[in-house]
């Protein structure tokens, strides 16, 4: 690890230096209007069809969530690692029948963020204020995940030298600066341009990968086989194995939570709203539902790696020279495994695979802060100009605040970075899509619920200690409840709910105000460009046959 | 212009939306049925095969629930050229 391979080095440079122009051109793609405008900086224009949604929601959800922190997760427990793939199965079904709500109702009253349609549904400043900020606080780890993925594959590549802490953190800190500089200017036109390489990239060193490597390692039985082995032995640190290739019965609760809890949050995120509301009709968001688990079959190979990794004997003495960071597993597995020219383009896929969703992020974070908070309390009569200098100016704050909890946290399993941003992010569920369907719940029951949960959540993550520590904080998240493991976003989410149903009854009982409602049943399921005026089809149909 | 009658058909097609969908959520959520090593597939453990093969079932389950929406979507007056289009711009996005 300690000199860098001048092949895989100068390829990574090249796809980053073709990523970062691509970006900076995006400003000129399918403009309409000013690019200062949120409806353009922040959503594109929400004119992206089923290809281009397609590669944005792809590029929003795989992540180095993906290719670092689930295969490493594989690496060091294996199978309890595995519950990404039932995550991913049913994230898609779940959003199929919401999601199109949402894009319908955002569409008719010009909604940016999740935080606006709860402005607009309740009434109430006070929600739309916690779903902003809760948008905002779970997007940072999502992002800092990025960052650790970024770094574990420079750290692999040996680039920036050990001895001091600037330069270590150089490669980072530029990568870094050249998307915040990129986003700053093209908005959501550069990540979902970019998207395009990223994919490619992907696609291509996932398939070699999962056909090539098994053959250098004596076939899938002996991966398996192997990795069983490894996972047998014990952890000096626990005392205990380090897991097994099946979940043990006592793992069942944590599995099944993990991913029900991750697949309820995953389209509560500011960014993943973002590519909805990008879309230009309804009806590419269900379409996408049905094609995206295309990505999820990738990640379910993807996450095999770690298995792959267990395997190569190369690669374990490598992760222990390390300092036993399973998150340098992958990269490493392609040092050792690739010829240094294609583990080039595997780098690459990583680190622009990190890149692009972190720039959706920072972007979906900026638009919440600025509609929700800054216009909201602070600046009312904001132009639409001076909004998108104010997004543009944020999205460079939050990436500030991703690098703080990259550096803070706990690097173990940075897919706990992730899962804590799930335990804030699933508390706005109930207000968000109980709200698309129903207008039963009270505003105030709402955001005492969420706050309960959101205190119960953050409070038991931080009493989970990083295994093998004691006195540390933040180190998993999951935890006992009523005599089962679970995923603290679930339980934390049952806490939200039973508090939001029962001081509704109360509050209805008493008739407390229950605020003012913008929205009407039919703009749920309002199609604007196909949509009812009688004379759009007719004109429509004539370019086309 | 003669369209079958919509509420019906309507709720008809949400019940089979929701069963469609809601299979893949018992078939994931169930732990203890798949976690175990038998019968194998090849190498790969019944764990493994068993959650990755549902990933093709459940874009064949949504692909199914799109297609039922998309033929149960109420139409607006001057339906022949909406269906007309709307059909057309279904097959172009399936031979993507």
């Amino acid at each position: 690890m300690s000199h860098v391979n001048a092949v895989s080095f100068t390829i990574l440079v090249a796809l980053f230096v073709v990523v970062a122009l691509t970006g900076f051109a995006a400003a000129r793609w399918r403009r309409t209007e000013s690019l200062l405008h949120l409806n353009e900086w922040g959503l594109g224009g929400r004119g992206f069809g089923t290809f281009v949604s397609w590669f944005l929601l792809g590029g929003d959800l795989y992540t180095a969530y993906t290719f670092i922190a689930v295969p490493a997760l594989i690496y060091g427990v294996g199978a309890a690692g595995f519950f990404a793939v039932p995550y991913t199965v049913i994230v898609f079904p779940i959003v199929f029948v919401f999601a199109p709500r949402l894009w319908s109702v955002s569409r008719v009253h010009n909604y940016v963020t999740p935080a606006d349609f709860v402005r607009g549904r309740y009434g109430s400043r006070g929600l739309a204020l916690a779903v902003a900020c809760t948008g905002i606080l779970a997007t940072m780890p999502y992002i800092a995940l990025q960052l650790v993925g970024i770094q574990a594959v420079l750290t692999v590549m040996g680039v920036g030298g050990t001895t001091n802490s600037f330069l270590r953190d150089l490669p980072l800190l530029i990568a870094f600066v050249v998307l915040a500089a990129y986003t700053y200017m093209s908005g959501l036109r550069a990540p979902a341009l970019t998207a395009f390489i990223k994919d490619l990239l992907i696609y291509v060193t996932v398939i070699v990968a999962v056909i090539y490597i098994p053959t250098r390692l004596g076939g899938w039985g002996h991966i398996f086989t192997a990795a069983g082995k490894h996972l047998a032995t014990t952890n000096p640190k626990t005392g205990k194995p380090f897991g097994g290739l099946i979940t043990p019965p006592a793992g069942e609760w944590a599995y099944a939570t993990l991913a029900l809890g991750s697949a309820l949050a995953l389209f509560m995120y500011p960014h993943a709203v973002t590519g909805v509301l990008a879309a230009k009709r309804r009806d590419v968001i269900r379409r996408n539902m049905a094609l995206l688990p295309a990505y999820s079959l990738m990640l379910g190979l993807v996450a095999l790696l770690g298995y792959m990794a267990l395997a190569a004997p190369a690669v374990t003495r490598a992760v222990k020279a390390g300092g036993g960071n399973a998150q340098l597993s992958v990269p490493l597995l392609f040092e050792h495994i690739f010829p240094s020219w294609f583990a080039g383009i595997g780098y690459s896929a990583i680190v622009i695979g990190a890149l692009v969703p972190a720039a959706i992020m920072s972007i979906a974070a900026a638009n919440l802060f600025t509609r929700n908070i800054y216009k909201e309390f602070f600046k009312p009569d904001a132009s639409p100009a001076h909004e998108t200098r104010v997004a543009r100016f944020v999205s460079l704050i939050v990436k500030g605040g991703a690098l703080i909890f990259a550096l803070t946290l706990s690097k173990t399993f940075s897919i706990n970075l992730q899962l804590l941003g799930g335990i804030w992010i699933l508390q706005t569920f109930p207000a968000i899509v109980a709200g698309l369907y129903t207008r039963w719940f009270h505003r105030w029951a709402l955001l005492l619920g969420w706050a309960a949960a959101m205190a119960y959540g953050t409070i038991q993550a931080y009493r989970v200690p990083i295994p093998g520590q004691a006195n540390s904080h933040f180190g998993g998240s999951t935890a006992p409840v009523l005599g089962h493991i679970v995923y603290i976003a679930i339980a934390a989410f049952i806490i939200n709910l039973v508090i939001a149903v029962v001081l509704t009854l109360v509050f209805r009982a008493f008739r407390l105000p229950a605020g003012a409602d913008e929205t009407q049943p039919g703009h749920y399921t309002a199609d604007p460009e196909t949509g009812p005026p009688a004379p759009a089809p007719a004109t429509a149909g004539v370019p086309t046959t | 212009m003669v369209q079958p009658d919509p509420p019906r058909k309507r709720t008809v097609t949400w019940i089979a939306i929701t069963v469609l969908l809601l299979a893949s959520l018992v078939g994931m959520l169930w732990v203890p049925f798949y976690a175990r090593e038998t019968p194998k597939l090849g190498d790969f453990p019944f764990f493994y095969w068993y959650q990755l093969i549902w990933v093709p079932i459940v874009a064949v389950l949504s692909w199914l629930a799109y297609l039922l929406i998309g033929r149960g979507r109420p139409a607006a007056p001057g339906t022949a050229a909406t269906a007309a289009t709307a059909h057309t711009s279904e097959g172009s996005g399936e031979e993507k």
